[in-house]
């Protein structure tokens, strides 16, 4: 006994320093990989409020910019409001219409946190649960999809924006329809690369990337960025295909989070396809 | 008395300095600028290494809270806290360190102070960035963040230094 505790005397410094440094990576490395807890992170309302308090003093920095986004994404919406179309027959234009149902919407939001030199980059946005915002939802900026929501408390969220290492969102590049799965290689911020496209097929350069809307996260058709390079992959059949973001993610302010009204029903029926076990 | 005051407000200034001003910095190459370790750094000589790892760890997770990297920074922070006794050994003038003086580059010379802390931020910074990247083959651009952000840090760490030892001395 008195052994022991001569033992503990003599490496106490070494066993106190262990003891926390291991609790901290263990914490970082259950954080990538388990994100349950959202106390310690910029979802609580504490730090939440401060990061607010932060962005409402530097907000102004981009402002300019993201106005003239905004107008520039009224005008686009504008020219399909019912004024500004030409009514080619009276009777085929009807307001109530039951032919379409709602399956996505919308609620603007505000990051008030961000970082994009990072190799698993988080947004924080003003948004949460109270606004209905939970894990699983897409986020998207008037130029393109951001991310999806990590967690999220009472009044904040925080993103796993397309700058993660293991982001993978389903994307097809637009005129011939291939499909392949965006990552990031945690390097270049204005980059990212899809893979799983065969190399048999031929991809045209600045041809546009978006998403596939597959897993029902995103609708079809958001626009991600443009091919840029097209590399081959040593030893595999496939293409690396390069995509320059149209969004650029150290000025982002004002994004969408975007609700899929009929996920519930996808996820059912999805479900009941029989699992391949083998 | 006077030595904690001073030590809690470099706390609360460098963390705010950290999460607010320079966890917002963008500046491209994979840089980023970490300037709380010099709290550790200028803590008094004659503090035992007990409550050195505690305050680390204290000032580690705070600014993990803030950047959602969860550990990470209290992590780099007690590496560097458990090297600073060793190092600052290494370091000593022939009669030891004499109580009445701190850790600044004032009170100890540009000289003592860059060579102590360069050791130290090095070490913090390349744990920091080893553990977020953690892949063997990219070394080298652990070595190319390693060391661009440490050039940032140390010469941002002397200006914040200087700053805040001028505010103090005028109270």
């Amino acid at each position: 006994m008195n052994n022991l505790i001569a033992f503990f005397k003599r490496f106490r410094v070494f066993l106190l320093f262990a003891l926390l440094q291991v609790f901290s990576l263990t914490l970082y490395i259950n954080y990538l990989t388990f994100p349950r807890n959202q106390y310690l992170t910029t979802a609580s309302s504490f730090t939440g409020k401060i990061l607010e308090i932060e962005n409402d003093l530097t907000k102004h920095f981009n402002l300019s910019k993201n106005n003239q986004a905004l107008q520039e994404e009224n005008i686009r919406l504008r020219r399909k409001l019912k004024q500004s179309l030409y009514q080619v027959e009276g009777k085929y234009l009807k307001v109530d219409d039951t032919l379409f149902k709602q399956q996505y919407t919308y609620l603007p939001a505000t990051v008030i946190n961000s970082s994009v030199s990072k190799r698993n980059n988080y947004f924080t946005l003003n948004v949460g649960r109270k606004q209905g915002v939970y894990k699983g939802l897409g986020v998207f900026s008037d130029k393109g999809v951001v991310g999806i929501i990590h967690n999220s408390g009472e009044h904040y969220s925080v993103v796993k924006t397309v700058l993660t290492k293991d982001i993978n969102i389903d994307v097809s590049i637009d005129p011939k329809g291939l499909f392949g799965l965006l990552k990031w290689n945690g390097a270049d911020p204005k980059r990212g690369s899809i893979y799983g496209i065969s190399n048999d097929l031929s991809i045209k350069k600045r041809s546009k990337v978006i998403t596939k809307g597959g897993s029902g996260i995103f609708p079809r058709g958001l626009l991600i960025g443009s091919v840029e390079k097209i590399k081959p992959i040593a030893g595999e059949p496939q293409w690396e295909v390069i995509v320059k973001f149209a969004e650029n993610f150290s000025t982002l302010q004002r994004v969408y989070v975007v609700k899929n009204l009929l996920m519930k029903e996808q996820k059912k029926i999805e479900n009941q396809v029989p699992n391949n076990e083998e | 008395m006077n030595t904690l005051f001073k030590n809690i407000a470099r706390f609360i200034l460098l963390a705010l300095f950290q999460v607010l001003v320079f966890n917002q910095l963008e500046l491209g190459y994979g840089i980023h600028i970490m300037i709380y370790p010099l709290f550790i750094m200028l803590l008094p000589f004659e503090m035992g290494i007990i409550s050195l790892l505690s305050l680390a760890f204290l000032m580690g997770f705070l600014v993990d809270i803030f950047s959602n990297t969860y550990g990470l920074h209290a992590s780099s922070l007690l590496m560097m806290t458990y090297f600073r006794p060793r190092i600052f050994k290494m370091f000593s003038p022939i009669d030891g360190y004499d109580p009445i003086k701190e850790p600044t580059f004032f009170d100890m010379g540009i000289r003592w102070f860059l060579s102590t802390f360069a050791y130290l931020l090095l070490i913090h910074h390349f744990w920091y960035f080893l553990i977020e990247i953690f892949r063997f083959n990219e070394i080298f651009s652990i070595l190319i963040k390693t060391s661009l952000s440490f050039m940032f840090s140390i010469g941002l760490s002397i200006v914040i230094q200087q700053l805040l030892y001028k505010k103090v001395k005028r109270q």
